[in-house]
């Protein structure tokens, strides 16, 4: 009788190369299923957020979006009050946030000792660490009070009488407010803005600084006629960016923002943002309508929010550094 | 005055009002820390960590709360940990000029800064309403959702590093694809996979809106993961919110300890990135 004589060890050997080729094509696979769940994640969000909405829409229409009255016990909502809240609160926290973040951007890449370089850097970037519930306590209860003995009386004696600007600076000093939000958010927008502007400014070349610096020119100068311009775009972006975070910004602005459904001209009235509504309201939230319409709310967040974000995203190229 | 006077002093205004701009973030940095230690160590001893969520006007401590965010965060990044880092390795390795992998790297990245109210939104339509109850696994799928593009980018960034020499070095001795990618390339880039994973833990550990209306809260001791878990955030929302002095004195406590271990979490992440980056 003849035998082949086949040993177990050839069979699998023969077979190892499919083998391997069927466990590479599952590792593709469950990683590229992975990388499909973070697309279906945002699908699903803006899918929930869609339904859940509808009612709200179905019953108001599009009036929703500029209709102020806010009524729970009469079933009638409008957003125009948290969509006000949340621009005017980040547009504060951007007129504070962009020329410090932009300062200390200058300071760490021109002035800084480069021993202390490092230690600052991540200083700063700590302050992205802290929770934003902690800047919500910090701002009610440290930050609140001092706004409401100090600066507020004293914005209200000076700006209050100038033609144009009494409008803004009216009112009684109550401590919380678009004011004391739009500072809180311009401290938790500081780190983001800081480091992504810290990064693209070190991405001029050396080349360029130093020819600037060779003709004589001030520090100054050339960080606002040769990094400024060289960078604009992805500083633009870095902007931006920081423009998401407080746009969406939820538990700090609910401490210091007085949840209050009204549009009023003063900076220093309570106000509503949109997160801050959701937050303080959902799980009261006692007919469907209300319900929908917080959701409702919710999904104008979430378009503003990732348009903002997709421009930042756009603008930045992938010089951003996470 | 003369041309490069004045040039010469708007260079020192300029530069003044930078370092000036420096000390601004430095300050706020050191009065929230200054408060939190003023405010929380009163509260820190050792009932804080045994005693439960105390009713108003009786003396309690935060175990509850600690525990269940333990457990939360813990499951959270059980969930996430993987699938970011296999996203990562997709995204990183394999997705070259494909239409998935560029959506997905934007998304991703639009995610990595998204509001995280609308994750708890998102959150309770799809786990809380259909199951009827508010409990702890929504709360941690919602954390889940919210860490994994972190682990996913910083996975992204860390597996660029690899030097492609290690790739072919690897394959060119027979090795299937997947082996390269677990055995060689894994280790070569893990305290960096490490640390991202560490900074979605720290970024995770103090959200509290995603939390609000998925775990909810708890005044008691609960391991149920199917029913409403305590967790810290959520005390600490409610407490410092409420009238009461000593409500108020725990929530400062609760704060410092989170605090303490979110920048804790920051540093060790940031020494494992040094150590990488060193050798």
């Amino acid at each position: 009788m003849t035998t082949t004589d086949v040993r177990p060890s050839d069979v699998e050997a023969a077979e190892r190369p499919n083998r391997a080729k069927a466990q590479d094509r599952l590792f593709l696979g469950v990683t590229r299923a992975s990388a499909a769940l973070v697309v279906l994640v945002l699908l699903g969000i803006l899918v929930s957020l869609v339904i859940d909405a509808l009612p709200a829409f179905g019953n108001f229409g599009l009036a929703f979006l500029w209709n102020e009255r806010w009524s729970p016990a009469k079933d009638i909502f409008g957003a125009a009050a948290p969509i006000y809240g949340t621009l005017v609160t980040s547009v504060i926290a951007m007129v504070i946030g962009v020329p410090v973040s932009f300062g200390i951007a200058i300071f760490l890449t021109e002035l800084c000792p480069p021993m202390l370089r490092r230690p600052i850097g991540i200083a700063i970037e700590l302050l992205a660490g802290i929770p934003s519930i902690i800047y919500g306590l910090w701002g009610f209860f440290v930050l609140a009070p001092f706004m409401q003995t100090t600066v507020q009386p004293a914005l209200i004696a000076t700006l209050g009488h100038v033609p144009g600007l009494s409008l803004l600076f009216s009112g009684a000093p109550y401590g919380i407010g678009l004011l004391t939000a739009g500072i809180v958010l311009a401290i938790m927008v500081l780190p983001f803005i800081t480091s992504i502007t810290r990064d693209v400014f070190n991405t001029v070349p050396v080349m360029l600084r130093e020819s600037a610096y060779g003709l004589g020119m001030t520090t100054w100068e050339v960080t606002r006629h040769i990094v400024i311009p060289y960078t604009r775009r992805a500083l633009v972006g870095g902007v931006m960016l920081g423009l998401g975070r407080a746009l969406g910004e939820t538990m700090a602005v609910t401490f210091v923002i007085g949840n209050s459904h009204r549009i009023a001209a003063s900076l220093l009235s309570p106000a509503t943002t949109i997160s801050a509504s959701i937050a303080n309201e959902f799980s009261e939230a006692t007919s469907g309508l209300y319900t929908s319409s917080l959701v409702a709310l919710g999904l104008i967040l979430f378009v503003i929010t990732f348009t903002v974000l997709a421009l930042a995203k756009w603008m930045l190229g992938r010089v951003e550094t996470h | 005055m003369s041309l490069s006077a004045r040039r010469k002093r708007t260079n020192r205004i300029a530069m003044g009002l930078a370092t000036l701009a420096t000390l601004f973030g430095l300050f706020f940095l050191g009065a929230i820390l200054w408060t939190l230690l003023w405010q929380g160590l009163g509260a820190i001893g050792p009932a804080i960590f045994v005693e439960n969520t105390p009713p108003p006007g009786s003396d309690g401590g935060l175990a509850n709360a600690l525990f269940g965010s333990l457990v939360m965060t813990l499951v959270a990044i059980l969930i996430a940990a993987p699938i970011g880092v296999l996203a990562g390795t997709y995204l990183s390795e394999y997705a070259r000029g494909s239409r998935l992998g560029e959506a997905a790297k934007f998304i991703n990245d639009v995610l990595l800064s998204a509001p995280s109210i609308i994750v708890g939104l998102f959150i309770y339509a799809a786990l809380v309403v259909p199951f009827g109850h508010f409990s702890a696994w929504s709360g941690a799928v919602a954390l889940a959702v919210i860490a994994l593009p972190v682990i996913n980018r910083t996975t992204q960034d860390m597996l660029a590093l690899v030097p492609n020499a290690l790739r072919e070095a690897a394959a060119a001795l027979g090795a299937p694809q997947w082996k390269v990618m677990v055995f060689v390339i894994y280790r070569a880039a893990r305290s960096g996979i490490l640390t991202g994973i560490l900074l979605a833990v720290a970024r995770i550990s103090g959200e509290t809106a995603p939390l609000l209306f998925t775990a909810l809260n708890n005044q008691f001791w609960s391991t149920d993961l199917g029913a409403p878990m305590a967790n810290l955030p959520v005390v600490i929302f409610q407490f410092a919110m409420s009238p009461y002095d000593d409500w108020q004195r725990l929530a400062w406590g609760g704060a410092l300890i989170i605090t303490a271990a979110i920048l804790a979490l920051n540093i060790l992440a940031r020494a494992l990135a040094g150590t990488r980056r060193r050798s």
